[in-house]
C-alpha cells in the first residue's frame, strides 16, 4: 500500500485531503502503524529535511504538523492497547508564575509533527502537577519552558519534585525559554536544554537514543 | 517630510539658471565651441565661455527623453528610466581593494574588473555594473577594450563606465557593436553607457566634450554629472552647491541635445562635501545623502532621469560607520525618488576602495530600502479582520493560511543579518554580516563562470587582438 497521496497532503499541509486519505486507509483495513510510520511520520521527515534547507518556512512547518495531528485524531479509535507505538511522550508546560506559552506551543506541535506523543498542562503549572501527570502518563520527557528571570527558580523546584517523589531517574528534563541557557540546565540538573523548537526535538530524539 | 519646500526647489533652479546667464561654462574645445555656436548658444570665443539662456535652454532641454531604457544584454534587467522606477548599481573606478584573508589592501587588476562584474551580476538589488575599478596591469593602448571585454565577459547586467580619452571610447564601441551583431543592432538596445563630468565649478574639458560629441552621435547613452563638493569646488551651503551642480547639470543635457537632439542623456547629481576641520573628503557624510536627494527635485522639474549617488562611506572598512552611512544615503535618496542610483554597492574609503564582502553586504541594505519603497498594502484582505475575529483573543497566527498566503511578500528576508537565538549563534561561531558576506564570496568564487559563450570569445579575441588574457 503506497501513502503518496497521504504524504504529499501532509507536506503540503493540505488537511482535508490528507485527513480523507486517512480515512481511506481505515476503511481498507490498512495496518494503523503503517499509516502512522509510512504516510504521517515519513511525510514529516520530508517537511523537515525542507525546513532544514530553508525551503519551507515555520508556519508551513506547522501546518504540516497541524495536518498530521488531525490524522493522527483520526487514527486513535483504532489504536490498540499496546500496538501503535509513538515515539515517546512528552509531558510539557510552562512553569508555575509563567503565563508565556508561544515558544511552548511551538515546542509542542514541533514534537507531535516528529512523531511524539505530547500532553500539554499549558500554563503556570505547579511543580506537583507536573511531576503527577509525567506519573500518571509514564512519560520518558519532561518538558518546561520560562521566559522570566523570576520564573525560572520554578524549574529548579520542579526537578527537585520530580527527585522528592523518587521519579526522576524514570524520566527525561528538557528546558528552554529566552533566558534560559545550557549552563544553567546543567546547574539545576535538567537533561537537555533546547534554544529553539526545532532543537527541543533534536534533544528530544537524543535523549531517547531515536535517529 | 520633505527636504525642500516647492518654493525652495524654485529658487535654487532659478539661481542655477542665473548662473548659467551670468557665468556659463568655461569650454576650451574650438570644435565644440563652433558647434554650441551654430545650434544657437550664447558663445564668447575670446573668453571661451558659453552661456546658456533661458529660452534657449529650456527648448535644448526640451529636446531630451524623459524616459528612455537602458538594456541588460539578456534583457533580464533593462532599466527602464523615467517610469519611477529606483534602480541601484555600484560605482566606479577606484585603484585599491581590501583583501579579506589578509586584512590588507592591495591595488586593483583587470582580474578585479572581472570579479567585481561577475558578483555584481548575482546579487539581485544590484540593476547595473559600472566598471568597478582601475586595472594597474593593463597599458594604456588597449586599456578600455579590456576592461569593458572583461566587464561584458562576466555580466548580462547594463555596463556603464568612463572613458579616458576618445580613442578609449572608440575600442569600446568597437566592441559592444561587435558583440550586439552591428551598430544598428546596438543602437536599438544600447546595453553600455557612458560617464562623463564636467570639472566643478562650471568646466568643461575638451576629451569629454569629445566624449559626448562620439555617444550623442553613435546611440550611446549618457550621463554627464557634475561632482562639486561643498566648501572646496562649490559653496559650503548646501543650497549654493545644489545650485551650481543644478547649472552644470543642466548645461551637460542641453549641450549633448545641441549635438544630438532627443540624445539619451540623464541629469547627473555626484555632489558631496568636505570636512573642513581637515580638508578630507566626506562622501559619507549626511549632507553628501541631503544634496543628491535634492538633486532629484531639480531633475524632476524638467522631467530628466537622474543619475545620482548614494551608498558612499569614508569607512575605510566594512564596519559600523560603513553601515550607517550607507543605510541613511541609500534610503534618503531612494525615497526621493531617483531613477540610476550609482556607487552604491561595494565602495569604500570615500570611493577609493572597494571589497567584495561590501558588495554582498550593500546587495542586503538595498533590499531593506527596496522594500520600504514597497510600502504597506493595504486592503481588506491584508488589514484581516475576519482573520482576527476568527483567531480571537490569545489565538496565534502562525499556521493560519493567511499567514502562509503573505508571509513571502509582506517581509524581506536578509540572507546577512543574524536574527538567531543567542545560543545558537555563539555555537555557530558567532557569525556577524561580514563573516557570512565573506562565506558567498568564497562561494561566489567557487562556482562563477564568464557569462559570454567561449566560441563567441574566440570570434571576439580573433578580431580585437589587444584584449589580454586573464
Amino acid at each position: 500500500m503506497s501513502y503518496e497521496t497521504l504524504s504529499d497532503a501532509v507536506v503540503k499541509g493540505d488537511i482535508n485531503t490528507a485527513k480523507e486519505a486517512t480515512q481511506r486507509a481505515v476503511a481498507a483495513g490498512d495496518n494503523i502503524q503503517d499509516i502512522l510510520d509510512q504516510g504521517l511520520i515519513a511525510a514529516m521527515d520530508v517537511v523537515g529535511g525542507q525546513f532544514s534547507k530553508g525551503l519551507m518556512f515555520v508556519p508551513q512547518m506547522l501546518r504540516s504538523a497541524k495536518t498530521m495531528q488531525e490524522c493522527v485524531e483520526l487514527l486513535k479509535p483504532h489504536f490498540k492497547e499496546g500496538e501503535v507505538t509513538t515515539k515517546g511522550k512528552v509531558v510539557l508546560g510552562t512553569v508555575k508564575g509563567d503565563l508565556h506559552d508561544i515558544g511552548k506551543n511551538l515546542v509542542r506541535m514541533m514534537l507531535e509533527g516528529a512523531g511524539f506523543s505530547v500532553i500539554d498542562l499549558q500554563v503556570d503549572v505547579a511543580p506537583e502537577a507536573f511531576v503527577a501527570k509525567v506519573n500518571e502518563e509514564k512519560a520518558e520527557i519532561m518538558g518546561m519552558s520560562a521566559l522570566l528571570s523570576t520564573t525560572m527558580p520554578a524549574m529548579s523546584q520542579t526537578i527537585k519534585a520530580l527527585v522528592d517523589s523518587g521519579i526522576r531517574d524514570r524520566v527525561k528534563v528538557m528546558i528552554g525559554g529566552a533566558p534560559v541557557t545550557a549552563n544553567y540546565a546543567e546547574e539545576i540538573g535538567a537533561d537537555a536544554y533546547a534554544p529553539d523548537a526545532g532543537s527541543a526535538v533534536i534533544e528530544a530524539k537524543k535523549m531517547l537514543g531515536i535517529d | 517630510m520633505a527636504l525642500l519646500s516647492s518654493d525652495n526647489i524654485k529658487r535654487i533652479d532659478l539661481a542655477g539658471r542665473v548662473i548659467l546667464t551670468r557665468v556659463g561654462l568655461k569650454i576650451s574645445d574650438e570644435n565644440a565651441l563652433m558647434r554650441l555656436k551654430s545650434a544657437g548658444a550664447d558663445v564668447d570665443f575670446a573668453n571661451k565661455r558659453v552661456r546658456f539662456h533661458g529660452e534657449w535652454l529650456d527648448e535644448m532641454l526640451r529636446k531630451a527623453p524623459n524616459q528612455f531604457n537602458l538594456y541588460s544584454r539578456d534583457g533580464k534587467n533593462d532599466l527602464r528610466l523615467g517610469t519611477g522606477q529606483v534602480y541601484f548599481g555600484n560605482g566606479g573606478r577606484v585603484f585599491r581593494v581590501l583583501d579579506m584573508a589578509t586584512q590588507g589592501f592591495r591595488r586593483t587588476l583587470l582580474r578585479d574588473v572581472a570579479d567585481t562584474a561577475g558578483l555584481t551580476n548575482v546579487l539581485n538589488n544590484v540593476s547595473f555594473y559600472i566598471i568597478a575599478c582601475q586595472a594597474h596591469d593593463v597599458d594604456l593602448p588597449s586599456y578600455h577594450l579590456n576592461d569593458f571585454f572583461y566587464a561584458f565577459n562576466n555580466t548580462t547586467k547594463h555596463v556603464m563606465g568612463g572613458c579616458d580619452t576618445l580613442d578609449g571610447l572608440k575600442q569600446m564601441w568597437d566592441l559592444a557593436c561587435f558583440i550586439a551583431g552591428g551598430k544598428d543592432k546596438f543602437r536599438e538596445r544600447p546595453f553600455v553607457s557612458i560617464i562623463t563630468n564636467p570639472i566643478s565649478p562650471l568646466t568643461l574639458d575638451s576629451t569629454s566634450l569629445q566624449i559626448i560629441e562620439f555617444c550623442v552621435l553613435n546611440g550611446i547613452p549618457l550621463a554627464c554629472a557634475p561632482a562639486p563638493i561643498a566648501g572646496a569646488t562649490g559653496p559650503a551651503t548646501l543650497a549654493g552647491t545644489l545650485a551650481q551642480m543644478h547649472a552644470e547639470a543642466l548645461a551637460a543635457v542641453a549641450i549633448s541635445q545641441a549635438f544630438s537632439p532627443g540624445a539619451c542623456v540623464m541629469y547627473g547629481a555626484v555632489p558631496s562635501a568636505m570636512d573642513l576641520r581637515t580638508m578630507d573628503l566626506a562622501m559619507g557624510s549626511v549632507e553628501t545623502a541631503m544634496m543628491n536627494a535634492c538633486a532629484v527635485s531639480l531633475a524632476k522639474i524638467y522631467g530628466l532621469p537622474i543619475y545620482a549617488s548614494a551608498g558612499v562611506t569614508d569607512a575605510k572598512v566594512p564596519d559600523i560607520q560603513s553601515g550607517f552611512e550607507k543605510g541613511v544615503s541609500c534610503l534618503l535618496v531612494a525615497m526621493a525618488g531617483a531613477d540610476y542610483i550609482h556607487l552604491a554597492a561595494g565602495m569604500l574609503d570615500s570611493g577609493n576602495s572597494i571589497s567584495y564582502e561590501q558588495f554582498v553586504i550593500d546587495n542586503e541594505i538595498l533590499g531593506m530600502v527596496y522594500r520600504i519603497l514597497d510600502g504597506v498594502d493595504v486592503d481588506a484582505n491584508t488589514l484581516a479582520v475576519e482573520l482576527v475575529e476568527r483567531v480571537g483573543p490569545g489565538g496565534n497566527y502562525v499556521t493560519e493560511e493567511h499567514t502562509i498566503q503573505h508571509m513571502y511578500r509582506q517581509f524581506f528576508y536578509p540572507a546577512l543579518s543574524v536574527r538567531k537565538n543567542f545560543d545558537v549563534w555563539e555555537k555557530d561561531e558567532r557569525p556577524t554580516p561580514l563573516t557570512r558576506a565573506n562565506d558567498f564570496v568564497h562561494k561566489w568564487r567557487q562556482e562563477h563562470q564568464p557569462v559570454l559563450d567561449p566560441e563567441q570569445v574566440l570570434l571576439i579575441k580573433e578580431r580585437f587582438a589587444g584584449i589580454v588574457n586573464l
